[in-house]
């Protein structure tokens, strides 16, 4: 029997706000799927344009980066350097041709459980239908 | 382990590594939820690792005190050089087990806690998947610690005085909470004497004159307050626990230099200038007022006169000027212009009294109650859409568009309070952003008003955004119980330790990372030609990292190949 397809997510969560908002949906006890996989980054500021690729590149099926709601950082505007750089790296990806819907920006605050649960259902459905990332199978770096 | 590996990680490549993997039951709550027995027996069989030895045990509750001590007499008699704990959220416990690590030879920063009980067990109900989650995460956690290298924290030496800017009532309250035997306060005041806007007010409480009065008394008897009047603050450096100030007379320019471990910035504010205003065509006339005159007469003579003696028999009270423009509202006018009402009622029990308001905000709690009285007493409120004044001829559009036109002998107007004229060049001072009204930027506006980006820092009363006396004073006391809590005299401070480093044979001095930095850590090193991180006040956040076009930088605990063994961990 074939195996099912489960994507591979890689989630870089900021501590303050994304992490703990899984956190609580998991104090919630509300499901995702297994796709999820959380790095714990100190802000969404911290994730190198560099990551998200090398994420992909690793192949991750889709990236996620949550971060603070804007105006909401603990750093004060880590959440808009962080979104300037995510939005470079998504026009890279179109440039090159790449599926540019492997990566996500999502604002998830501390109490937002629900949305994290939310987000991780939709994220994951999106990615099945896009499929596996490409670059598993054609190694062309 | 491959050797450049080992020496990546700061280990001597002839030691060899020993990873005690420890998973919490939490009862049910993981235990429950996956096959811990599997969990166990896969991650032992790992043969990633050459010259690492795995030791995964299993434990009730790591976290009750019989788990502790049997974790700390576990890292004793094996002797483990990294440590991995499956359990819950580090928000939990993280500094639980970091306490355990530091009450052996353990370096904590050498051990990792994995959050397998809210990020997998609580959030998948279907056991086998949960339990191929757990073991993938787990194994990501030991491939990342076998990467982490020993930190160590750097107790630094402390000055617990501390600076407080402004005379005024919230920074005499600060002064007197925070001065005492072990503690120094600096209170520079730029005009020549104490109480501020505070002296002008009429009728806050019974007796406030003397209240105040005995304020200004304690804080000029107090041995512990030396005060600086007609002074201003000229440069200050530093950071948290040490900071160096310099001090200029305003008469003499003689300046003093003083070190301090904290500031209060007590600078308070200013009127909006009614002229100003594009709503309300006003030009100053004899009779037309602001609130500020208004409590000047009242707390002075004890009655308010026209210029000709008389006492008026008809008063506009004008809310609301200038909050259009300003787009805020100042949210303490209702409150006093109710209070000058009573004053007029006062002193001409026939006066005519009417009050223009865009909109009412009565928050405090006696609010409501003096609103009640003042419209049974016949006080006139008028909601109106538009307003404008010429001398004391007020012309006026209601809510329901009706247009009317009426004459008083006085007019009195509230206008918003805006950020004193010296806000903006003692900001750039202290390096402490400006929120979109121009007053001092807060951390957090629920959780920590009174703290700023610039720790260390913190901002009372009326300079944080418009306020009364009394949350005014309540800021000041809580920036004491903050300063008090954090710098106790004779003990150290503890700085952040997972800070930023930035290597110097990469950097090209480009300074970007200083232009990111919003708490001015990084400086720039004109001799080297490089960017410098100041440790002592750097958070951590990794923002510096993404603006670094050569890879210069290094955010210890969290460095670059931490995280990629984490993510390739991960897609294994």
């Amino acid at each position: 029997m074939k195996k099912e397809f489960t994507p591979r997510i890689t989630s870089f969560l900021c501590k303050w706000c994304t992490y703990t908002g899984a956190d609580l949906a998991g104090t919630a006890r509300l499901q995702y799927p297994t796709s999820i996989i959380p790095i714990q980054v100190m802000c969404s500021s911290r994730v190198d344009p560099v990551f998200l690729i090398k994420a992909f590149l690793s192949g991750s099926d889709g990236v996620l980066i949550g971060g603070c709601h804007p105006g909401d950082c603990h750093y004060e505007t880590g959440n808009y350097h962080a979104r300037r750089r995510f939005a470079i790296v998504k026009s890279v990806f179109e440039s090159l041709g790449l599926e540019s819907q492997r990566l996500k920006l999502s604002w998830i605050s501390a109490s937002e459980g629900p949305k994290f649960a939310r987000v991780a259902n939709e994220y994951t459905e999106e990615i099945m239908e896009l499929g596996e990332n490409p670059t598993r199978k054609n190694i062309f770096l | 382990m491959k050797e450049f590996e080992m020496r990546e990680a700061g280990q001597d490549k002839n030691l060899r590594a020993k990873v005690g993997v420890y998973i919490c039951e939490c009862g049910p709550n993981i235990a429950g939820k996956v096959d811990l027995d599997k969990i166990i027996a896969d991650l032992s069989q790992l043969d990633d690792y050459q010259d690492v030895e795995l030791v995964v045990k299993k434990y009730g509750f790591l976290c009750s005190g019989p788990g502790k001590e049997f974790l700390e007499e576990e890292i004793r008699s094996n002797g483990y050089t990294h440590l991995v704990v499956g359990a819950c959220s580090p928000r939990d416990h993280d500094s639980t087990f970091m306490g355990v690590c530091k009450k052996t030879d353990l370096n904590p920063y050498l051990y990792r806690i994995i959050n397998i009980r809210e990020h997998c067990t609580w959030v998948i109900d279907d056991k086998e998947k949960a339990t191929e989650k757990a073991f993938s995460y787990i194994r990501g956690g030991i491939s990342r610690v076998l990467r982490q290298s020993e930190l160590f924290e750097k107790p630094l030496d402390i000055n617990p005085d501390v600076l407080v800017i402004g005379g005024g009532i919230a920074g005499m309250e600060a002064a007197l909470s925070l001065s005492g035997e072990d503690r120094r306060v600096f209170l520079v005041e730029k005009t020549d004497h104490l109480g501020g806007i505070s002296l002008d007010l009429s009728g806050l409480l019974p007796g406030q004159g003397e209240i105040i009065k005995n304020k200004i008394d304690s804080v000029t008897e107090d041995k512990n307050i030396r005060l600086f009047l007609n002074t201003s603050v000229e440069t200050v450096i530093g950071f948290l626990g040490n900071f160096e100030i310099e001090l200029v007379s305003i008469e003499n320019a003689e300046t003093t230099d003083i070190m301090a471990g904290a500031i209060v910035v007590a600078t308070g504010s200013s009127l909006f200038d009614p002229g100003e205003s594009a709503h309300l065509s006003y030009s100053e006339s004899d009779e037309v007022y602001t609130s500020l005159s208004v409590e000047k007469m009242f707390s002075g003579e004890g009655e308010a006169r026209l210029r000709s003696g008389k006492k008026p028999s008809s008063v506009a009270l004008i809310h609301c000027v200038g909050r259009e423009e300003k787009n805020y509202c100042s949210g303490i006018c209702c409150s006093y212009m109710m209070k000058l009402a009573g004053f007029f009622r006062n002193q001409s029990p026939d006066i005519q009294v009417t009050e223009f308001y865009r909109d009412l905000c009565l928050p405090q709690k006696d609010d409501q109650e003096r609103y009640t009285e003042a419209e049974a007493a016949g006080v006139e409120f008028v909601r109106i859409k538009d307003i404008s004044i010429k001398g004391t001829e007020v012309s006026f559009e209601k809510m329901n568009s009706k247009k009317s036109e009426q004459s008083f002998d006085m007019v009195v107007l509230a206008p918003a309070i805006v950020p004193s004229a010296d806000t903006e060049e003692l900001a750039d001072l202290l390096t402490v952003p400006l929120d979109e009204s121009g007053f001092f930027q807060e951390v957090h506006k629920m959780t920590n008003p009174v703290g700023t980006s610039t720790d260390g820092v913190f901002i009372v009363g009326t300079a944080h955004g418009p306020k009364g006396v009394s949350d005014s004073m309540q800021f000041a006391r809580a920036s004491a119980g903050q300063i008090l809590t954090r710098l106790i005299p004779g003990e150290k401070l503890i700085p952040e330790v997972k800070v930023t480093e930035i290597l110097e044979a990469y950097c090209t001095g480009c300074g970007n990372c200083l232009d990111v930095c919003v708490y001015g850590a990084i400086y720039s090193d004109d001799s080297r030609g490089i960017s410098v991180v100041n440790e002592a006040v750097c958070r951590g956040c990794g923002n510096c990292y993404g603006s670094c076009p050569s890879g210069a930088l290094r955010t210890k605990h969290f460095t670059n190949t931490q995280l990629y063994r984490e993510v390739d961990e991960a897609l294994r």
